[in-house]
């Protein structure tokens, strides 16, 4: 063994032997005492002075005991011991103290962990799929769509084989199609009746490519994803908890996909990779494979998701697509220069429009943190300048400022500590509900957990405000205990700690200050965007309208008959004020088509080619939706297949062709045919509020297939209502129709508006949380500095100042700190304004009204925190506090 | 000297003393170098066999003559010191005076550490005799 591990285990075993070793020493050093006085008397000293002498020789007893205790145990564990006894003393006597400063720690701590693991989660862990940096979307670089398009993203199956057979950078190409949920798919499951669901199409290989493990059964097997596929499905989770509940046996069974048996071959995980991805916020029920030849001659509808060959560089992919590309645009019919293959790393793609917002946030989250530390460095030296005393008298009884500064620090650190704690649990609570909140569409927001990293996130910060924020103030208030001699006078007194500690105080509550006002004038912006979104004109209205899926599979020719019975009736409904019927409603369905320039009917050649987006509608369904007919009329049940072939187009798209606004009567070529325009609409922000206006133009659905469509029903009766009385108007024209799918229009608007909302909440409640914390900062220093100045403020009261002067001067001195405050964080705000531009609409970075309103915010905090105070010192009574002390 | 006993009778102070005493000694006296005490407790106990704390500071304080400041208090935590480290073993014993006392003794790894610090201890005394006697040097 070493003798320096012998030592070290035997001083820590003696750490736990104390009163023996201390027995034993005490019977040492009395027989040394003894021994030594005997000696003397022998050699002729009187015993009284050989008494005396033996002592002297042997020095003093306690300095013996202690020298020896520190020697054979371990000082700094023992005097860490007395540390967390005394805190524990201190924090139960100074109870209200300990909890302001531990919630004050919490919320920080909290709310810093919650926004890390958002962060982390949505932007910083990379996607939970194998080689995550290498897995990449080819998208079709179309630029003729308005943003949130697909189509602009989406490529043909002979792009997809071509791509495959040329490329040298890519390990394998999978596909799904991003408009699998246009159309929705009636699921019978053992007779029971068929409800709506969502299916997403995929190709065979694509759940193998990310990675996902089926928790049940198996993925998709090439055999399943060759010529018209097999009738197989895969579940998810949530369907197999709901509609299955749970069958331990329900790989193998058969489900009735409209009508067509399918066999489930397995379950996703509840942790779907894919749909956090690509769904977040939708419930999809199954997955099923589309094969190359399902979608032969279809336009463009799939989405490529690839994964590079080790080492290779998305640019360097891009290069070798674009090449692959060119050849292949001069083999493919239809297609021209507009097709192009850009390779996106799919990560950028997914986080690049939350990425701003997010990044915003953690600043946010990091100012609150500050005030925090600012609060709790100020409690401190608050608690502090209370216990100066109590400090001096231990300086001035032997102990030295470094174990002063180590009692103090243990302090704190024991406050962080259980600050830490709360944290931890406010963070768990937060996450959780961001996880389970699933309408929030923010990509892979549905994985978000506290995990190692948060925690070692969360142990940074709170060792930093620990370190910062402890070990300040308690350097300082050492300093002021071991000049013990002024400290015991002035305490003594009554007088101050010291003007030092309270200059110290201000300037921390200037700076939280300061970040509250730049937190609040952020929120201001936040929330004025998110109502300037609210406000938006979206050029339908989404107020009172709701839509009713309608799966209708069957050929265009018995649409009508459906259709035509169905929208009778349902307008004959009470309180039903308008029905139509689209392919395309807003925010959730999207599609483009190309269009082309005619004018006569007898033209061939179609010019000026762009994109727009199509919506196949019934007579009346724009003004059910509300959407304005600018000219011309709406379709009518005469606009059938054996009709000439008609359209409406929006504004905008009116403006493309027709800048001269002659556009009824002329023709334009759209899906393969000539069509005459009958009308122009007002433009619609399809995509979702924030999106831009796009082209958009409509057919009547006599003259165009497809699929699921929705009816979509302007009424002010509650939902239930409307639901029982479409269950028994539809139940009465074909009972097969699932009438499950019944949703408020602003529902899906909410959704769209979802991950502003949460941000804005988040600021909003980041700003609050700034201002209640600034508030508490200067109350704390104002009902301080009243205390410490009672005497003083009873001899002016004594000369004849009134209240009224004593409380405006209180107020005055509490408003000053604040517009110290207040400057600063103006300036503070006006520096990182740029940090913000991504997250604002319709408002500027510096916004007069919102400034005023953040002064006005601050000034309103500032006088509540110097209310009581004020109040408090004008009820001084002189007499009392002349004769107190 | 007597000024020096005198504040160590104050409680609180005794640690800074004892390490501040350097300064405030008179200079007849040789101070204790860190380390020292150690090495002369175990020359001593190889010298005399196992004996108590008192032996060994009388025996110190002998020696010594008059030429050692021995604050023999201190003479506990050296021997605490060197019992944890395994350099001597302690053991109850009855003492001439007929007391029990705490006997000490040298254990092997204590006598290996004898020879190697009593062989530094001269390798240095000699350096510093050399230096200090060189020519040049103001003696």
């Amino acid at each position: 063994m070493i003798p320096a591990l012998d030592r070290l285990l035997a001083r820590l075993r003696a750490v736990f032997r104390k009163p023996a070793l201390d027995a034993d020493l005490d019977e040492e050093l009395r027989h040394h005492l003894d021994a030594l006085t005997a000696d003397k008397i022998t050699r002729g000293v009187p015993p009284d002075q050989a008494r005396r002498e033996a002592r002297l020789a042997l020095g003093s007893l306690d300095a013996a005991r202690e020298l020896h205790r520190d020697t054979r145990g371990l000082p700094l564990l023992e005097q860490l011991g007395q540390d967390l006894r005394h805190t524990g003393r201190l924090l139960h006597r100074e109870r209200g103290f300990a909890v302001i400063a531990i919630l004050v720690l919490a919320i920080g701590i909290g709310l810093n962990t919650t926004v890390f693991s958002l962060v982390n989660t949505v932007l910083l862990r990379p996607l939970p799929v194998p080689s995550p940096d290498r897995i990449v979307q080819i998208s079709n670089g179309d630029p003729a769509n308005a943003e949130r398009g697909y189509s602009d993203r989406a490529h043909q199956v002979d792009t997809w084989e071509g791509l495959m057979a040329q490329n040298r950078t890519f390990e394998r190409i999978e596909y799904y199609d991003p408009f699998s949920l246009r159309q929705t798919f009636p699921i019978e499951i053992d007779g029971s009746a068929p409800q709506t669901s969502n299916l997403v199409f995929v190709s065979q290989g694509l759940f193998d490519l990310l990675g996902i493990v089926p928790a049940k059964g198996r993925l998709f097997i090439p055999e399943e994803g060759v010529g018209e596929g097999l009738p197989v499905m895969m579940i998810t989770h949530q369907l197999w908890q709901q509609r299955f509940g749970g069958d331990p046996n329900v790989i193998g069974r058969t489900v009735r996909l409209n009508g067509t048996p399918m066999t489930v071959i397995g379950v996703m995980p509840a942790a779907d990779t894919f749909a956090r991805a690509f769904y977040p916020a939708f419930r999809i029920d199954a997955y099923v494979v589309i094969t190359p030849d399902n979608r032969r001659d279809w336009g463009d509808t799939l989405r490529l998701i690839g994964r590079l060959k080790p080492g290779v560089t998305p640019a360097s992919a891009n290069a070798d697509l674009a090449f692959a590309m060119d050849r292949m645009l001069t083999e493919l019919p239809d297609r021209d220069a507009r097709h192009r293959a850009e390779v996106e790393p799919l990560q950028d793609l997914l986080t690049a429009r939350i990425r701003p917002p997010l990044l915003f946030l953690s600043v946010a989250a990091g100012l609150v943190l500050a005030i925090v530390a600012f609060n709790f460095g100020g409690l401190l030296l608050a608690r502090g300048a209370s216990q100066g005393r109590e400090l001096a008298v231990r300086a001035a009884l032997g102990a030295g400022r470094g174990r002063i500064l180590r009692q103090l620090c243990t302090e704190s650190a024991v406050l962080v500590v259980i600050g830490s704690i709360g944290g931890i649990l406010i963070a768990a609570g937060c996450v959780h509900v961001l996880a389970e909140r699933s309408a929030i569409e923010i990509p892979l927001l549905q994985g978000v957990r506290l995990d190692g990293a948060a925690l070692v996130f969360m142990l940074g910060i709170s060792a930093l405000t620990a370190v910062l924020c402890g070990v300040g103030p308690a350097w300082h208030l050492s300093r002021v205990g071991t000049g013990s001699l002024e400290a015991l006078q002035q305490s003594a007194r009554g007088a101050t700690a010291g003007s030092g500690l309270t200059r110290l105080r201000s300037l921390l509550v200037v700076g939280e200050v300061a970040l509250a006002a730049a937190l609040a004038i952020s929120a201001g912006l936040a929330v004025r965007s998110l109502q300037n979104v609210l406000k938006l004109d979206l050029g339908y209205e989404a107020q009172d309208l709701y839509a009713l899926r309608i799966d209708a599979l069957r050929d265009r020719e018995e649409l009508a008959p459906l259709f035509d019975p169905i929208l009778d009736r349902v307008r004959a409904l009470p309180g039903i004020q308008a029905a139509g019927v689209t392919d395309c409603l807003p925010i959730e369905r999207d599609r483009s088509w190309g269009i082309g320039y005619l004018g006569s009917a007898e033209t061939t050649e179609a010019t000026n080619w762009t994109g727009a987006r199509l919506k196949v509608v019934s007579p009346g369904l724009i003004s059910a939706m509300g959407i304005t007919l600018r000219q011309g009329r709406d379709f009518t049940r005469m606009d059938d297949a054996d009709q000439p072939l008609v359209i409406l187009i929006n504004e905008h798209l009116a403006a493309h062709f027709f800048p001269n606004g002659d556009a009824i009567g002329q023709h334009v070529m759209t899906g393969g045919y000539p069509r005459e325009i009958v009308g122009i609409v007002a433009d619609t922000r399809h995509a979702g509020p924030e999106s831009t206006v796009g082209h958009e133009m409509y057919y009547p659905y006599r003259q165009q297939n497809s699929g699921s469509f929705d009816l979509m029903i302007r009424t002010t009766l509650p939902l239930t209502t409307l639901r029982g009385d479409l269950v028994n108007a539809l139940r009465a024209i074909d009972p097969t129709l699932p009438v499950t799918q019944v949703r408020p229009m602003m529902e899906l608007v909410e959704r769209a508006n979802s991950s502003r909302r949460m941000l804005t909440t988040l600021i909003g409640g980041f700003a609050a949380i700034a201002l209640s914390l600034a508030a508490l900062g200067l109350y704390g220093i104002i009902a301080y500095t009243v205390t410490q100045r009672t005497k003083e403020i009873g001899i002016r009261m004594a000369l004849g100042a009134t209240t009224g002067a004593v409380r405006s001067q209180i107020l005055g001195q509490t408003l000053r700190l604040a517009g110290w405050g207040l400057l600063l964080g103006l300036a503070l705000a006006l520096g990182t304004g740029r940090l913000m531009t991504a997250m604002l609409y319709g408002v500027a970075v510096f916004e007069p009204m919102i400034f005023a309103g953040a002064v006005g915010a601050v000034a309103a905090c500032a006088f509540g925190a110097g209310l009581v105070p004020s109040l408090r010192a004008s009820r001084v009574d002189p007499i009392v506090a002349l004769r107190a002390e | 000297m007597a000024t020096d006993r005198f504040h160590v009778d104050m409680p609180h102070k005794t640690l800074l003393l004892w390490l501040t005493h350097i300064k405030r000694m008179p200079t007849d006296k040789l101070d204790l170098l860190q380390g020292t005490l150690d090495l002369m407790v175990l020359q001593t106990l190889a010298g005399l066999g196992p004996q108590h704390g008192y032996g060994i500071a009388r025996r110190i304080e002998q020696i010594g003559g008059g030429d050692i400041l021995l604050n023999q208090g201190t003479i506990y935590a050296a021997l605490v010191r060197l019992q944890q480290g395994g350099w001597i073993s302690a053991d109850w014993g009855t003492s001439d005076n007929n007391r029990r006392a705490k006997f000490y003794a040298l254990t092997a790894r204590g006598r290996k550490r004898l020879a190697a610090d009593t062989a530094n201890w001269r390798r240095t005394a000699d350096v510093m005799d050399r230096i200090l006697t060189a020519p040049g040097s103001q003696s």
